[in-house]
């Protein structure tokens, strides 16, 4: 099942690179070749070859597909490095944000949905609900932008750094401290990532909640002189988990997505990043690149989802769906 | 253990649940009393109150959805309605157990059998883990489940409807509790397997001397397997009696009814007697007797229609509530 | 009023009835439909809110209108699709009064043909007849020199592509309400306008995303078996992409304007709708009053349009509520990115990107107010969404 998704993503990539009018070579010639057509038309015909782009599409398909098996994303024409090389830098420092964010949005998710469940109709339950709401409208782009106003900026107050993953001194720094001044830069970028993740999660996790709760072998395990909480954790929250571990297979994929704006207002050197440079800079290569891995590690992502949600419940194997 | 050798005493017992159009009662002075080693059938339609009566018992009935509004449930000289929640978890599954109707429904899909039999021994027996399992592949024996060693490590979706149900007896019965609450527990399963589940619970029975309370729509199953019947109509009780003189000489209308409407073997009539009118409305319960609008003498008797019979005992353990059962006044 | 009382008991309750009875019964939802209405209402009348020209100007004796002289043909075929709209939403009333249910569906149909054939002679019509004027006379000068003797100015008096470098980056004042950008332009103006661009991406880009969601949907579900599988593998592979990525790739090679950015929306964000929709045609295939149909051999069009899509209305709709609210925030995030539409139409996300000058400043006016535009908006669209989602079930109301 996995490798004609992966196959796809390829397929879907490398059409839109096609699809799109124009090809990558006017953008070089146009500046040189207007006062002689023919030798134009001549560095043209030469430049299709040398990319391999007068050959059959389909043709052209397999040829980058074979590269990409071998991550020979070509040329970055910007940075003028293998494309590969520029991700591998800046893969790590995407992961790192990425995952601390999802810790983050499970740590506050998960209680305060069991919470909302728990106390279903009450006070907490219907301002957290709002709350929540309200979180989830708010653009990214825009806390961010205020966050760096407000608190990380000369105007108001300046608690945290406005760019960068470290301070220039950062390599002058003994561990601990040089961990904390990284935790320190990427305090205001994961509050970005995290806020609507965590509204979203918490909603599901209170219905599961909600609708374990009504369940009858609830009924049997109070029914046995079990202790409410117990009740809780041991039956309906351990039951919970189970459909939100799936819910991981989709805020994956938001969180990555949100790394290039936050990236791109933060300063951070990251995956996110590149791929605005790329795009701003019409630097091909890189933006193929980029999406076909961004697909790649999204499958990775649904395919743990997927194994684990088989590992916490029973009632799935390993061969096949429920 | 109070007057009369009664294990559990219900007396006037009155449950209401909040739905969306107002406060419903589900249960309303409601009385009877089990001895020790003794069944109790409780019948009556879907809606009639029966699985109230057995969730107040237990007081699992959540605080947003109702309310025990009136009444006194003696239990080994306690009235459970007095005690604090903490005293009654003590109770519950120790003291008086119950199993549901869906087994499947019952036990928690993620653990596994033994888990979840193990967890009611150790929360009450004060076992830690090995002995408690060591327990449980006991219990699995005594319910009749064959290879329990190997079933006790199994989910519940591995298992048929009546093994699950079976596990979930073993659950009830693993702290051989003083009574048993079976509400309908042979609903949801064949004709086959019912019989296997009934003569299992007899068995239980007559191996640890516990009572049961057999809560049931089938007077077939009440008949065979009770020592007492209780009748509900309309959240009220309307005969008591033992089966054997219930169900040959019936008292009340209802009951006469219900008997008519089974058809018998041997039975030449082509069209089923049937009860007149449709059961009441929970919330719009008519004055009077509630059973008088579908009553032959009750429907033209103003009497009927306007006073509420109580529960007499017309006859040495004949119970009914009826103006106009013989004896009654 | 006693015969519309013997019609709806003779009717019915229709499901469109339900809903709208369960959506009218929390205020939030009502407060938030007017909210978007009036919303709706801002971005038609926009050049009639803000404008560089006056709505009424008395020259030596002579009246001119050179606001309404001025008005280019876009804004024209706005105002058509407007009343078109509003019209339509009369004759919806008018129906369900006067109809019985069962015909209101083909009658709908005919009506939302008509509507569309009028809205789609009329554009080209009104391009083509309506001249684009470019007037260069500047009003405000000529009232600055005395040689008008009264004009009546719109109630912002300052047009979306207005560049005055003298008044550059001003934070709120008296003639500016909410400010200035970097170019001059007054941003509350800006916003106006830019509500314009947001709403219509918001529309479009969510009808089409719904629309080609509900087509492969239901051709998936429908047809089962091969085409279903060969079908969740595509969508599988869309969905392996994270959509922003995708929408990105696509800004990439394609180039940017209004309407690419629509349809580039419309052609990432169709998954979730299509994946409801199979769902549900799985479903309904199995059930017994459309096996009843496919053996009475009830022609295709007529099983799916009138049997098995009315079922899916509820999850289809609450999709598009949140798709529309998804689409607006795409769009202003291109544009924040600055992969969107170019200055000079106006766009929040645009207008939010120019809240930190390159030197590092912070312009609170440029960031708080467009920002805010946005999370209105979006939190409307939500609203709305959530309250549809609830009206559809009931027993949902628990898990908000």
């Amino acid at each position: 099942m996995i490798v004609p998704t992966l196959l796809g993503i390829t397929v879907i990539v490398f059409a839109i690179s096609r699809i799109a009018p124009g090809d990558p070579v006017s953008s070089h010639i146009s500046s040189r070749g207007e006062f002689d057509v023919k030798k134009t038309i001549d560095v043209r015909k030469e430049r299709l070859k040398l990319y391999g782009l007068d050959k059959p599409i389909h043709i052209q398909y397999v040829n980058w597909l074979w590269r990409v098996t071998r991550l020979d994303f070509g040329q970055s024409v910007k940075h003028n490095r293998p494309v590969i090389k520029l991700i591998a830098d800046r893969l790590p420092i995407t992961l790192t944000l990425n995952l601390i964010a999802l810790v983050f949005i499970y740590a506050i998710s998960l209680p305060t949905g069991v919470l909302a469940a728990v106390k279903h109709g009450r006070f907490f339950d219907r301002a957290i609900s709002v709350f929540f709401l309200v979180l989830w409208s708010l653009p990214i782009m825009w806390v961010g932008q205020m966050l760096i106003g407000y608190f990380a900026g000369p105007a108001f107050k300046s608690w945290f750094p406005p760019a960068g993953i470290s301070s220039i001194y950062a390599d002058r720094l003994s561990f601990f401290q040089w961990l904390f001044d990284r935790l320190w830069h990427l305090a205001l970028p994961v509050v970005c990532l995290t806020y609507t993740g965590f509204a979203y999660l918490s909603k599901q996790v209170r219905a599961e909640m909600l609708e374990n709760l009504s369940m009858d072998y609830v009924r049997t395990a109070r029914a046995k002189g079990l202790p409410e909480s117990a009740v809780i954790f041991r039956h309906v929250f351990r039951n919970s988990l189970v459909p939100v571990i799936t819910i991981t297979a989709s805020l994956f994929p938001a969180v990555f997505a949100g790394s290039v704006i936050v990236e791109k207002i933060f300063s951070i050197p990251g995956m996110g990043l590149l791929m605005f440079e790329a795009v701003a800079n019409r630097d091909y290569n890189v933006v193929m690149a980029l999406a076909t891995i961004a697909g790649i590690l999204n499958m990775i992502a649904l395919l743990l989802a997927d194994i684990a949600y088989a590992l916490a419940d029973p009632r799935v194997t390993f061969e096949g769906n429920t | 253990m109070s007057e009369n050798n009664s294990l559990l005493s219900v007396r006037n017992l009155s449950v209401s649940f909040f739905a969306e159009e107002g406060v419903v009662r589900a249960a309303h002075k409601v009385s009877f009393s089990i001895k020790t080693s003794q069944t109790f059938g409780l019948v009556g339609e879907s809606g009639c109150g029966k699985s109230s009566v057995a969730l107040s018992i237990m007081r699992l009935i959540p605080a947003n959805q109702g309310q025990i509004v009136g009444g006194e449930i003696a239990f080994d000289g306690q009235n459970l309605l007095e005690l604090s929640e903490k005293q009654m978890r003590r109770i519950r599954g120790n003291k008086i157990a119950i199993v549901f109707q869906e087994p499947t429904a019952s036990l928690n899909p993620v653990y596994t059998v033994g888990d979840q039999i193990a967890e009611a021994i150790m929360l009450h027996k004060n076992k830690d883990k090995t002995q408690a399992w060591k327990a449980a592949v006991e219990m699995l024996r005594k319910v009749g489940i064959k290879e329990p060693q190997q079933r006790i490590s199994q989910y519940p979706h591995q298992m048929s409807g009546g093994m699950q149900q079976r596990a979930i007896i073993a659950i009830a019965t693993s702290c051989e509790p003083a009574l048993l609450i079976a509400d309908e527990p042979t609903t949801a399963l064949d004709m086959i397997v019912q019989t296997q589940i009934l003569n299992l619970l007899d068995e239980l029975q007559k191996q640890t001397g516990m009572s049961i309370l057999l809560i049931t729509h089938d007077l077939g199953i009440a008949a065979e397997r009770a020592d007492e019947v209780a009748v509900m109509y309309a959240s009220r009780i309307v005969e008591k009696a033992d089966p054997r003189l219930l169900f040959s000489k019936p008292l009340h209308p209802y009951t006469e009814g219900l008997l008519k409407a089974l058809p018998r073997l041997g039975q030449s009539t082509k069209r089923l007697e049937t009860i007149p009118g449709t059961v009441a409305e929970p919330m719009y319960l008519p004055s009077g007797c509630k059973f008088h609008p579908r009553c032959r003498t009750g429907c033209h008797d103003k009497h009927c229609q306007t006073f509420e019979p109580e529960l007499k005992e017309v006859e040495p353990a004949r119970w009914v509530a009826c103006w106009h059962a013989p004896g009654y006044q | 009023m006693g015969k519309q009382k013997e019609k709806k008991a003779i009717w019915g309750t229709t499901l469109g009835e339900f809903v709208q009875q369960q959506f009218v019964k929390r205020p939030i939802n009502m407060v938030s439909l007017v909210c978007m209405a009036l919303l709706a209402l801002m971005a038609v009348i926009a050049p009639v809110l803000a404008n560089n020209k006056p709505l009424m100007i008395r020259i030596e004796g002579k009246l001119h209108f050179p606001l309404f002289q001025n008005l280019s043909p876009a804004d024209y075929c706005i105002f058509l699709a407007a009343t078109v709209g509003f019209l339509l939403l009369l004759l919806i009333r008018r129906n369900h009064s006067n109809l019985e249910p069962s015909v209101r569906g083909a009658v709908l149909f005919r009506q939302l043909c008509l509507s569309c054939t009028i809205i789609l002679i009329g554009s080209p019509l009104i391009f083509i007849f309506v001249p684009r004027r470019l007037e260069a006379a500047d009003y405000k000068a000529m009232i600055a020199e005395n040689k008008a003797d009264y004009a009546v100015f719109a109630p912002i008096p300052y047009g979306y592509d207005r560049t005055d470098l003298m008044s550059r980056n001003l934070s709120p004042c008296r003639t500016h309400w909410l400010g200035t950008d970097d170019v001059g332009a007054d941003v509350l103006c800006r916003l106006i306008h830019g509500s314009r661009t947001s709403l219509s991406v918001g529309l479009v880009a969510a009808g089409i995303s719904t629309l080609i969601g509900i087509a492969l949907g239901s051709i998936f579900g429908y047809f089962g078996g091969k085409v279903d599988f060969i079908g969740m593998r595509i969508v599988e592979m869309v969905m392996a992409i994270p959509t922003f990525f995708l929408i990105i790739t696509f800004v990439a090679f394609f180039p940017r304007s209004l309407l690419s950015i629509i349809v580039i929306i419309g052609i990432t964000t169709w998954t979730g709708t299509a994946r409801l929709v199979r769902a549900e045609f799985l479903k309904l295939r199995k059930q017994d009053f459309i096996q009843a149909a496919v053996s009475l051999a009830l022609p295709l069009r007529s099983t799916i349009f009138k049997h098995m899509l009315p079922n899916c209305i509820g999850p289809i709709l609450v999709n598009a509520a949140f798709g529309f609210a998804g689409a607006i925030f795409a769009e202003a995030a291109l544009s924040f990115l600055g992969f969107g539409v170019a200055p000079p139409t106006p766009s929040w996300g645009q207008m939010l990107s120019s809240g930190v000058t390159t030197t590092g400043r912070f312009l609170w006016w440029l960031t708080l107010f467009p920002g805010l535009a946005i999370f209105l908006t979006v939190m409307l669209c939500n609203l709305i969404g959530e309250g549809l989602r609830d009206a559809f079930d009931p027993r949902l109301k628990n898990a908000i």
